[in-house]
């Protein structure tokens, strides 16, 4: 009787979200750098490549709209989920290019740190917002707090997985490895973070085989999941990582590993991202799929 | 005030017609929906067998997620009905009010760029008439009112069904104010 369930990827706001967790996670791992006071010639490059991927992530969610032209109506609903990453994107960006006017222009440490550690806060809040905002009662397998928490622990792997990228191709071995190591434990994060999403999946209100757990572990999402989030998104970057933090890859050399570490993560990140949309159908979808 | 349609689906025979009125009315392209007949069914074994039709447009919530959502104030309740309507002027076609509504009754309008739904013709209701699928509906199974007046028709309708046989579509919250009214001589309500 009813529509088709089964909701499509918008790739848009894929890439929206995927860009704004690398631009913030990438922040505050600089943030992290400064108030360690190491890795001084990363935190520059690095900042500016963090501001880029704000800016591409915005730009991708301009691309979202019917409207473009009408973007600053998004300041008409204080509290609605979009009007949140409006201003924490915002924030977040106009901090970095503060940071980075300071880095430039050689400020104090003290009051370089203090403008980077107030412009982490709305950059953790940013990569918590971009799924809190998916969380909406009608759809069911969305309808969880563990899905902005997913969203937070990728912007975490993201962001320590650029940053090893960035200090090993500096050859700041001491840094390559700390973020190495940070980056294991956000996986570690993530991994728990996927297996309660899974878990949630399988008890959600409204069961319906289009957002069930059995899709995902061996329907037809199963490559998606296996391949794309697991093989790719956990298991690569935690070989690469392991051997990153242990410098015991002599055939391949940090920034090589590193960088495909990167991009194995921005690889996983997208499946993560695409098989929750797919998992994304309504309690009742009467008119057909979104 | 609060307006909203009843719907008699022991007196609904699936014709369409609420359908092709309110694409009339308001001019909606074909494949575009703001009213959309539905069939329930067929449910059950030979000879015990039951089906029944099921018109579906926006449900008018009391506490509407599309509302709460949309970023630009585009879907709004207007305050003298109590109506949800949007201002397709204001939209910027972000689609979360599609999201968050829990029925998917909402349609994206790719000509305009805009999100659409079911209007309960204020062009009409306003000079005192009745929204096209109710006025035209053959069977007289549609009502359209107030449902804080105890004397509007969808109140009395409502009174005269009897509270078991007067249902609503699954609620999470959001309060859905479009009763449907189905006796189980009739069929069994499938809609939980």
């Amino acid at each position: 009787m009813e529509g088709e369930l089964e909701m499509t990827v918008m790739w848009t706001l894929v890439f929206f979200s995927l860009f704004a967790g690398l631009g913030a996670g990438l922040f505050v791992a600089v943030v992290v750098t400064e108030w360690r006071n190491r890795a001084e010639a990363v935190r520059f490059p690095a900042a500016a490549t963090a501001l880029a991927a704000l800016i591409v992530g915005g730009i991708s969610s301009v691309l979202h709209l019917g409207h473009p032209e009408r973007i600053f109506n998004a300041l008409n609903h204080p509290t609605s989920g979009i009007f949140l990453e409006f201003v924490f994107m915002g924030l977040a960006g106009l901090g970095i290019v503060v940071y980075m006017v300071m880095l430039a222009r050689g400020s104090s440490d003290s009051s370089r740190r203090a403008e980077a550690t107030v412009t982490a806060v709305p950059a953790v809040v940013l990569s918590f917002q971009v799924g809190h905002t998916y969380v909406m009662a009608s759809r069911p397998a969305w309808d969880t707090i563990i899905l902005p928490l997913l969203y937070m622990a990728t912007a975490a792997v993201m962001g320590c997985c650029a940053l090893s990228l960035f200090a090993a191709q500096k050859k700041e071995v001491g840094t390559t490895r700390r973020a190495a190591w940070a980056t294991l434990i956000s996986l570690a994060v993530e991994l728990v973070l996927i297996i309660a999403y899974v878990a949630h999946l399988s008890s959600a209100p409204f069961a319906d085989a289009s957002r069930s757990a059995d899709r995902v572990l061996s329907g037809n999402l199963a490559a998606l999941f296996w391949i794309g989030l697991v093989l790719c998104g956990l298991l690569v970057p935690v070989v690469l990582s392991w051997l990153l933090r242990s410098q015991k890859a002599g055939w391949l050399s940090p920034f090589t590993s590193a960088a495909i570490a990167l991009a194995a993560v921005l690889g996983g990140g997208i499946a993560f991202r695409a098989l929750m949309f797919t998992l994304g159908s309504g309690v009742k979808q009467y008119f057909g799929g979104l | 005030m609060h307006n909203c349609l009843v719907i008699d689906l022991d007196r609904c025979s699936g014709c369409h017609s609420c359908e092709v009125h309110c694409k009339m009315q308001n001019k909606i392209d074909l494949g575009v929906y703001w009213n959309k007949v539905l069939i329930v069914g067929p449910t059950g074994t030979f000879p015990d067998i039951e089906q029944y039709a099921l018109p579906m447009q926006c449900q008018q919530c009391a506490d509407a997620p599309c509302v709460k959502v949309c970023p630009t104030g585009a879907s709004y309740r207007d305050k003298k009905t109590n109506i949800v309507l949007i201002n397709k002027a204001v939209c910027f076609g972000c689609r979360y009010c599609m999201m968050a509504c829990p029925y998917g009754v909402r349609w994206y309008n790719e000509a305009e760029k805009v999100v659409e739904k079911c209007t309960l013709c204020p062009q009409l209701t306003s000079a005192g008439e009745k929204p096209a699928c109710v006025h035209n509906c053959c069977t007289g199974a549609r009502s359209y009112g107030d449902l804080d007046d105890p004397n509007s028709d969808v109140s009395q309708v409502i009174a005269a069904a009897g509270a078991e046989n007067v249902h609503s579509l699954p609620d999470e919250g959001n309060h859905p104010s479009t009763h449907y009214i189905l006796r189980q001589e009739t069929a069994t309500w499938r809609e939980s």
